[in-house]
């Protein structure tokens, strides 16, 4: 490992057939991921997200083409305890990924099986604990928790591994408001720390708060860009099977009546500066 | 007349072992009248959950009542009697499919009601159609093997197979795409304008309801803060985000353009928002 290919995922013409299955889930994927940027996954039901998050590491191995991740093939068998502390994932749901009986012996499980030192591990829960912001809930047991406070806890679990990258696999759908605030605002903070995050998602105002865009349709790569230019258009981002923001849809309304907003705008804010400017 | 559903002043705790009662819902008091569309918005944890079960008569209120139009549910025969009148849709779809095929899990529920042949099958027909659902290409699979949309869509139609007066949907569009939200939602304004059902959405996100919805509700800490209207939720912003909750794009524009002067009478329409923002930036370059 070393160079530029160890703080990357590579993904080359992946396929990926589920066994037994008709069809391709994923078919001629070329896309990366870099370390110290925020992605969203889009795409309707069906359209191959969570495979795609699943092959980043290494929890599916291709059927083609090939991922590598931090430097490693995720089809090399030896390698794969390597991608996973490099590359943690949480999903949807919390409970499905919870073991411990209290917060701190959760989030210690994965350094724990790491065999790290009793003083490093301790090291790693505090400081996972410290960037969720979850320190108060360390002798708590994580079924007491409400589903906004274990998904912290998960992806406190997750940041103890020290990851690369951390792949969301709809971990805010979910979450009330106030709960999908506070992950998508450590996303960006893990960012700005130099995490890469890839955060698949069905909702727009998620999306539109990253830094790249990938939208999946039929397990192929229908759009790739910033926000601002692939999800300003409400037309082409309903036939991609997303919920366009309704913003766009009052821009695009706006242009008709001789109006049109001076740049893409996805958040009212941005709409509003237009009648300030 | 009387109101579909009424709630008067019911609370419910939850036995915990060692540990006494917990509280879920306090003192709530609720009408659902015919044909409408009632959306109850709360974050994690507020009750609303609970609330669906007691509407749906899975749980006895531990105190207060509940009555269907003019008769007091109070015994256990009232309850069964509720449950043949209220459907319920349970957030995760896996706690309500049990059958070992799509076919006799839509059916289950009509059959128990005493539905034979040609009227059953009509009947499950009628159910899964209107869910997309083909019962040649699913009928005769597991509804374990489905994807989670269609899984929902299954329990969904073995709800409406049972023809309810009442739906009662807990958290429907979660993990749904836009066309499968498209479809409920079209589906929806479409059993309440035809079949004169009432339906009552709980849900932490107000968006997806935005433009079904004839009134709203917000739960917090086991009560009802206040009944509102969508205008009323838009001046109310703040109280909105205090209980963990947010306005979808289209109610967050409209509050906007309130505080600059500009009251849009429907703040669903994109139309009347994007009228609303040139009519102020028409008066800006007049100035």
């Amino acid at each position: 490992m070393g160079g530029d290919s160890g703080n990357r995922i590579s993904v080359e013409e992946l396929s990926f057939t589920y066994p037994g299955a008709a069809r391709e889930a994923l078919s001629g994927i070329n896309l990366f991921f870099e370390q110290g940027e925020f992605c969203s996954v889009l795409g309707r039901n069906g359209s191959g997200k969570s495979t795609l998050a699943r092959c980043l590491n290494a929890i599916l191995a291709p059927s083609g083409g090939k991922v590598t991740s931090c430097g490693l093939d995720t089809r090399d068998q030896g390698g794969s305890l390597e991608i996973k502390k490099r590359i943690a994932m949480v999903f949807e749901d919390p409970d499905t990924q919870i073991v411990g009986t209290t917060v701190e012996e959760e989030v210690a499980f994965g350094p724990e099986n790491l065999r790290l030192s009793t003083d490093v591990i301790r090291e790693r829960v505090d400081s996972s604990l410290e960037l969720t912001g979850i320190r108060e809930f360390i002798g708590r047991q994580p079924s007491r928790l409400s589903e906004g406070q274990k998904q912290l806890v998960a992806i406190a679990g997750a940041l103890a591994m020290e990851p690369a990258f951390l792949v969301s696999d709809e971990s805010t759908s979910m979450l009330d408001t106030n709960a999908r605030q506070r992950i998508l605002e450590l996303f960006l903070s893990l960012k700005e720390k130099g995490m890469g995050i890839i955060h698949v998602t069905h909702f727009l105002e998620e999306a539109a708060m990253s830094d790249r865009v990938v939208v999946l349709d039929n397990g192929r790569v229908r759009a790739e860009g910033a926000p601002g230019d692939v999800l300003y258009d409400p037309v082409k981002v309903s036939e991609m099977g997303l919920d366009p923001l309704p913003v766009t849809i009052v821009a695009r309304e706006m242009s008709a009546m001789g109006y049109p907003p001076p740049g893409p705008v996805l958040t009212v804010e941005e709409l509003l500066a237009c009648i300030r400017a | 007349m009387h109101p579909r559903l009424t709630l008067e002043n019911v609370s419910y705790s939850y036995p915990l072992p060692g540990r006494g009662e917990v509280p879920a819902l306090s003192g709530i008091s609720l009408r659902v009248e015919p044909a409408e569309i009632l959306c109850i918005g709360g974050a994690n944890g507020s009750g609303k959950s609970t609330l669906a079960q007691v509407c749906a008569g899975l749980l006895m209120p531990s105190s207060g009542s509940v009555r269907y139009q003019d008769k007091r549910v109070e015994r256990h025969k009232d309850l069964l009697e509720l449950r043949r009148k209220v459907g319920l849709l349970f957030q995760s779809p896996e706690d309500q499919l049990f059958a070992d095929t799509v076919e006799k899990d839509i059916s289950f529920g009509p059959r128990n009601h005493g539905l034979r042949g040609a009227d059953l099958e009509a009947r499950v027909r009628r159910a899964a159609e209107l869910f997309d659902l083909s019962l040649e290409e699913l009928g005769a699979r597991s509804p374990f093997s489905l994807s989670g949309g269609e899984k929902r869509r299954v329990a969904l139609a073995g709800v409406i197979a049972l023809d309810p007066e009442v739906l009662v949907l807990d958290e429907p569009f979660i993990g749904m795409d836009f066309d499968s939200r498209r479809h409920m939602k079209a589906l929806l304004g479409r059993l309440r304008d035809t079949s004169g059902t009432s339906i009552v959405i709980i849900t932490h996100e107000l968006s997806s309801s935005w433009s079904l919805a004839d009134r709203y509700a917000m739960l917090a800490g086991g009560r009802f803060e206040s009944l509102q209207n969508r205008s009323e939720l838009i001046s109310n912003e703040a109280d909105l985000s205090a209980l963990g909750l947010r306005l979808p794009q289209w109610g967050l524009l409209a509050n906007r353009l309130e505080k600059m002067g500009v009251v849009v009478l429907d703040p669903a329409d994109p139309l009347a928002l994007a009228r609303a923002v040139c009519s102020i930036r028409e008066a800006g370059d007049g100035r």
